[in-house]
């Protein structure tokens, strides 16, 4: 297998999947697992101590092939740079990393193929049945693996060039990258069928050769005793969580906010996340009178997350394109109600949510009153969420990922 | 001897159109959904009306004229004749033409097809009244027997129908309740003296109304001959087979392509060949047959959902504090004297708001014109304030209302 992230490092959406999803495929008998990544700086890696989990999948049947990288599914050339950049500036990446960097370019593209090139002497020493790559930067390397070696192919598609950009274009080189994965792969796996939509129409790609496979709950960790902070004793907490980035619809939870504070005083609004939008944001705020119902969190840590999602009352992911948008189930499994758009895989799965198109501030606005007014609104939510939360286990999708690899081994 | 006895239940509620929090206090128009959706009563009604009632209508019709032996009954929500009366008139008229030729009977049942029995008795009487009431004036006929809404019974129900006057109730032959006993006779309430209770079976009811079209049903597909076998089967160890449905069986919910229509055009043709057979009406059986036992209901039963209980309804929070709110503000409505808010707030009572509450089945493709249990909720919950606000500013008005107490003791309640 194929990725460019795993817990704890660049811990995105991605990463938690393919580690939840490792986790339950190598309990399923025949399965040998060998994740191979590239590899970022040291420090980062090591600063986790949850790389222990790490260390325990190797001596069970993951084996860990490290690639140095900066490289992350969220990138685009741009944002590799200042990333670079800040870990530069931050000390977290020293000259020495720099050093071994070099030898894989600034340019994301080239990293890219630098990956397939080391992974390309990797395969050569290892036996393995099918190849299962994640998402457009492992695809070159996946193609020269399964092309070296005769192996099937198997593309895990989480997001796409189109859903990155908010529906602006696409790089042409990641969609060209992107193309070619899929239609060198035998068997796509899409995570929502938004994604698999948006494969048939943007990639022209056969829906026949298309399998959803849907994600399962996240494990968030326990709960933490802390004491809620003072304002929430008079208020309810109508809480954001995500970057602060036009995919994300940060700008409709404020919209929406300010519709809501003419039926419910009450009320404080919190978002947390960072991002190219986060100034933009706060100024909105004030511009719309809302300074005094607003709380900025920015970047937050797992630990922060759970505490805020406590705190809530109410979860709100307004996403303008969400392939699937994993924050829901944490915010759930706190036992906070959810409104998520429509515009979201996650909402093909979920039942016990409020779904709403994003910019349908109205309907949105009217949701949330209610959760804030009405208790038994609020506890069936919570309660009917979270016994549907609990059924979503990670064996289905292990289950649907190994038939997958069974039945083209079968063929070959 | 078996008797076939034919009714199909002919409700539709008044939905609540998707009212939010920006429309309390500033619109009135609960019902009118205008969306040519599921919420759009109009819309529903004129798309069942082709799809079911006329097509039905006509076929009954036929049979009516064709075979004089046969006979069916209905029982008709006062909120659907009132719906017929606003959108579709032709289709009331051949339900009137149905009921002319003498051979088909009209159950009692409660105006807005609520729970009240449930929650306010004087209530329910009111509303069995008013919809008694209501079916001498559009059809010329006074009902004998007493239908609850969705077959909700118990033992307590049958004796307020015995008090009421009714000779039958109509209830749904449970199994628990049963035990090795069969549904095909007629049975004495606990504790009643006169009355009878017809019980549905179920079994070959649903095999019409649930399975017919289902092709992975191992007796799919069904006609009017296997049919008919089954039930003359049933001579010698039963007296009287009744077969009650939901109108919408024929056309909505089993399809015209899945032969529904032929099905009923020659099944009683089928069934009158066998001697023995006849077709009778609730009133006509509990005439023509003697009780064999009592059924003794203690809990409430139902017809709907394998738990044939009240969980459809009621239980979940959302719903106990839904029934709650709209029965408490019964009195204060009432007290405001207009006819109006009275018969708006009984709309709120129809059974099937609670049930499109219900988180039971909840994504297992459970009918549900809401997007989800908590939608129905919001909009429900949201007309009740405009309605408790509209209700109370008449009050203070008066000086019926200090402080949200009822102050006037002068007012007889």
């Amino acid at each position: 297998m194929l990725g460019w992230e795993f817990p704890p490092f660049f811990a995105g959406g991605a990463g938690i999947v393919c580690y939840e999803l490792t986790k339950e495929m190598v309990k399923i008998d025949d399965v040998d697992l060998t994740y191979v990544m590239p590899f970022g700086p040291d420090e980062v890696a090591n600063q986790h101590l949850r790389i222990l989990i790490a260390n325990k999948f190797r001596g069970k049947k993951i084996n860990f092939k490290k690639v140095p990288s900066l490289l992350g599914a969220y990138m685009t050339e741009e944002s590799y740079k200042e990333n670079r950049q800040r870990l530069i500036d931050s000390g977290k990446l020293t000259m020495a990393d720099d050093n071994t960097l070099n030898l894989y370019g600034i340019n994301l593209i080239e990293e890219v193929y630098n990956f397939a090139g080391r992974v390309s002497t990797i395969v050569d020493d290892e036996e393995f049945d099918v190849v299962h790559a994640h998402d457009w930067t492992t695809f070159p390397a996946a193609i020269q693996a399964s092309e070296q070696m005769k192996k099937p192919l198997i593309v895990h598609m989480h997001i796409t060039g189109f859903d990155k950009s908010g529906g602006n274009g696409v790089d042409p080189h990641i969609y060209a990258i992107e193309k070619e994965g899929m239609e060198k792969a035998d068997k796509i796996i899409a995570i929502s069928e938004k994604v698999k939509r948006g494969l048939v129409k943007n990639y022209g790609i056969n829906p026949s050769k298309i399998e959803i496979v849907y994600h399962a709950k996240v494990d968030v960790g326990p709960d933490t005793n802390f004491d809620f902070p003072k304002f929430k004793s008079k208020n309810k907490v109508v809480l954001y969580a995500g970057r602060m980035t036009m995919q994300k619809g940060p700008e409709y939870f404020i919209d929406v906010a300010k519709k809501v504070v003419n039926f419910y005083k009450n009320v404080i609004f919190i978002m947390i996340g960072s991002g190219d939008q986060m100034n933009q944001m706060i100024r909105k705020t004030a511009e719309m009178g809302l300074q005094d119902k607003f709380l900025f969190h920015g970047f937050y840590s797992r630990d922060d997350a759970n505490k805020f999602f406590s705190m809530a009352d109410v979860f709100v992911m307004p996403s303008v394109s969400e392939p699937f948008g994993l924050v829901p189930f944490e915010a759930i499994s706190k036992n906070t109600p959810s409104i998520i758009s429509k515009q979201s895989g996650v909402s093909e799965i979920l039942n016990n949510v409020f779904k709403v198109d994003f910019w349908d501030i109205d309907k949105m606005a009217n949701q949330i009153v209610s959760l804030l007014k009405y208790n038994e609104l609020h506890n069936t939510m919570k309660k009917e969420g979270l016994d549907e939360l609990n059924k979503l286990t990670w064996d289905e999708p292990a289950r649907r990922c190994v038939d997958i690899y069974k039945e083209l081994t079968r063929k070959r | 001897m078996v008797s076939m006895c034919f009714y199909f239940q002919v409700h539709q509620p008044y939905r609540i159109r998707k009212y939010s929090i920006f429309d309390i206090g500033k619109k009135k128009d609960y019902f009118e959904d205008r969306s040519e959706t599921e919420l759009d009563n109009e819309w529903i009604i004129n798309k069942i009306k082709k799809k079911c009632y006329l097509p039905t209508n006509a076929i009954l019709l036929e049979l009516l004229n064709k075979h004089p032996e046969f006979k069916i009954t209905f029982s008709f929500s006062g909120v659907f004749l009132e719906q017929l009366e606003e959108f579709a008139p032709e289709v009331l008229e051949s339900f009137q033409e149905l009921v002319a030729t003498g051979r088909v009977e009209i159950l009692s049942e409660t105006y807005y097809h609520s729970l009240s029995f449930l929650f306010d008795k004087d209530e329910f009487r009111e509303q069995v009244r008013l919809h008694g009431k209501l079916v001498k004036q559009l059809f010329g006929v006074e009902p004998t027997v007493f239908r609850n809404t969705e077959l909700i019974y118990n033992n307590e129900l049958a004796n307020e129908a015995e008090a009421m006057g009714y000779k039958g109730i109509i209830a749904e032959g449970a199994d628990h309740l049963l035990g090795w006993r069969s549904p095909n006779f007629l049975y004495r309430p606990v504790g009643a003296k006169k009355i009878k209770t017809l019980l549905k079976n179920y079994k070959l009811s649903d095999d019409v109304a649930f399975r017919f079209s289902n092709r992975g049903w191992k007796e799919w597909p069904l006609d009017s001959k296997k049919y008919v076998q089954w039930i003359n089967s049933i001579n010698g160890n039963g007296e009287v087979v009744n077969l009650f449905m939901d109108y919408e069986t024929f056309g909505e919910h089993q399809w015209k392509d899945s032969g529904i229509f032929e099905f009923l055009r020659y099944m009683p043709g089928e069934f009158l060949k066998h001697p023995d057979n006849d077709f009778k009406t609730p009133s006509e059986v509990i005439d023509s047959y003697e009780v064999c036992g009592e059924y003794d209901a203690c809990e409430f039963v139902s017809w709907t959902d394998l738990e044939r209980d009240l969980s459809a309804w009621m239980g979940n929070e959302l719903q106990d504090a839904a029934t709650k709110r709209v029965y408490v503000l019964g009195k204060k409505v009432k007290l405001t004297g207009s006819g109006l808010l009275v018969h708006q707030w009984r709309k709120l009572l129809t059974s099937n708001h609670f049930y499109y509450m219900g988180t039971k089945h909840f994504g297992n493709g459970n009918l549900n014109p809401y997007e989800s249990p908590y939608e129905a909720f919001i909009a429900y919950m949201n007309v009740l304030q405009d309605l408790e606000m509209e209700v109370s500013d008449i009050l203070k008005e008066r000086g019926f209302l200090v402080n949200g107490e009822i102050v006037n003791n002068k007012i007889n309640l």
